[in-house]
């Protein structure tokens, strides 16, 4: 386990992301209230390039046509068949065994870091 | 002709009205007059067959039209091919091609209680089915409740020619009355680009019946997609859906197809909790009349094998019409846990027979 800093707090204001590469992964960090989510940059339908897909929020279940709009900012869509991706766990919001790999980030003085692995922290989306 | 060892249930037998005249002691004297001026209402889809539609040897012996004699059909279906129960599915789907709701229903309501009086109880394999008619599902919804509760009435029956996708909310009347009476519902071909219902293909009207028959697939397809991305099964849980004579062989790609475009749209359909495919396997079957008949025949039931078809399928034969399936004769490579299940046990547990 180890953390990589790879970018300034204020690379990465509130609704936005920043896409870095650590390696050999590309990784998307995401700012989603103040808080700071990281998912690998690659689909787990095609491989496309995930995290450059549009974040939004989106319909949440609901009784029969009926519209509740939920989860603003938390949700990236895949730029090329649009699964819906939960990006605080990374779960797809069709079955939640289909899953973007997410990472740990952490802040220290006004840097955040990618906690990367072998261990606990490559999680698969336990919290 | 006869061969034993199997059980079954016919899920689709077309019995007959001797005649429009049968209808009359059960009309409403508002309405005795027009059909005895112009009929049942019915409007055909206008495709010609050059083979008819009832096989030639099935008109009775007594006169009158095919499947309108009780006796000559115990004979010539019941007892010939050794059927346990056949489901009355008749031919007054027609009504729903129509303009006037109110004249349907009575139509249908007339029909039923003819077939309460002259068929149901004539032959222990003989149960019924409400019919009814969809340009008014209020008046639907009335008639199955009306008769739902007959110890004999199994089933609603309707027509697969409709105005609208039958998911839509306008059809929801008909689905809450059928899930409080515990009975399903089924869809029956008849009048595809007939009267005010829509085109029978999807490209519009074909020319010929050979055509139009091979294309009522399409609508059926059409119509079990509404009814999963609308929620029918989510609102109604109890709910079941039988397509009639709609083909088979198509759903393993619908299933395919509309689960894979779920997990980009899912969005739009947010009362989903399951995937697409999951509301039909628990909630929809399909009759195996007219089967489809590949040049290798065990692809068939490769096809089957590919979506756990066995436990959604029912036999049907469509007697007395020309496309008639025996039961002994067809889907013979048919492991036989399977055909128990498509012969008999689905249809059982289904119907409550």
């Amino acid at each position: 386990m180890s953390v990589h800093f790879v970018a300034e707090v204020e690379e990465i204001p509130e609704g936005h992301r920043k896409i870095v590469q650590v390696g050999k992964r590309s990784i998307g960090i995401f700012n989603i209230r103040g808080e700071y989510y990281a998912l690998l940059n690659y689909c787990p339908h095609y491989g496309a390039e995930l995290c450059k897909g549009i974040v939004s929020g989106t319909t949440m279940e609901s009784k029969v046509y009926e519209y509740i709009y939920g989860k603003d900012q938390e949700i990236i869509r895949c730029p090329w068949h649009g699964w819906e991706f939960d990006i605080k766990t990374g779960c797809s919001l069709f079955d939640e065994k289909v899953r973007a790999k997410r990472y740990e980030v952490i802040v220290q003085e006004g840097r955040i870091g990618l906690v990367l692995g072998a261990s606990s922290s490559e999680a698969k989306g336990e919290q | 002709m006869a061969k034993q060892g199997i059980d079954i249930i016919d899920c689709d037998v077309h019995i007959s009205l001797r005649g429009g005249h049968d209808l009359l002691p059960y009309m409403p004297d508002a309405m005795k007059r027009r059909l005895l001026e112009s009929g049942t209402g019915a409007l055909y889809s206008g495709y010609y067959s050059p083979v008819g539609v009832p096989r030639k040897d099935a008109a009775p012996p007594g006169g009158g039209p095919a499947a309108s004699d009780p006796d000559f059909l115990v004979e010539q279906l019941i007892d010939q091919h050794q059927i346990d129960y056949a489901l009355l599915t008749g031919t007054m789907y027609d009504v729903s091609s129509g303009h006037d709701a109110d004249y349907a229903a009575a139509i249908v309501s007339a029909y039923n209680d003819y077939v309460l009086d002259h068929w149901i109880g004539k032959h222990p394999s003989f149960k019924g089915t409400v019919a009814v008619s969809t340009i008014d599902p209020q008046l639907a919804a009335r008639e199955i409740d009306r008769l739902g509760q007959h110890p004999d009435m199994v089933a609603v029956i309707m027509s697969s020619a409709a105005r609208m996708p039958f998911g839509q909310r306008f059809y929801h009347p008909i689905y809450e009355a059928a899930e409080r009476q515990g009975l399903p519902v089924m869809i029956h071909p008849g009048t595809e680009g007939a009267g005010s219902t829509n085109g029978p293909t999807a490209a519009g009207y074909p020319s010929y019946y050979l055509e139009w028959h091979t294309c009522l697939s399409q609508t059926f397809m059409a119509h079990l997609v509404s009814l999963v991305c609308e929620g029918v099964f989510e609102k109604y849980p109890k709910l079941k859906f039988v397509l009639v004579e709609g083909g088979v062989a198509w759903l393993p790609h619908l299933m395919w197809r509309l689960d894979k475009n779920y997990k980009a749209l899912r969005s739009q359909v947010p009362w989903l909790k399951k995937m697409p495919s999951q509301y039909i396997r628990e909630h929809c079957y399909l009759t195996t009349q007219p089967i489809e008949e590949p040049d290798r025949p065990g692809d068939l039931i490769t096809l089957f094998n590919m979506i756990d078809a066995e436990n959604m399928l029912l036999f049907s034969s469509d007697y007395p019409h020309w496309d008639f399936d025996d039961p002994h004769a067809i889907l013979r490579t048919m492991p036989a846990d399977m055909k128990r299940k498509i012969y008999y046990e689905n249809a059982k547990q289904l119907f409550k027979l």
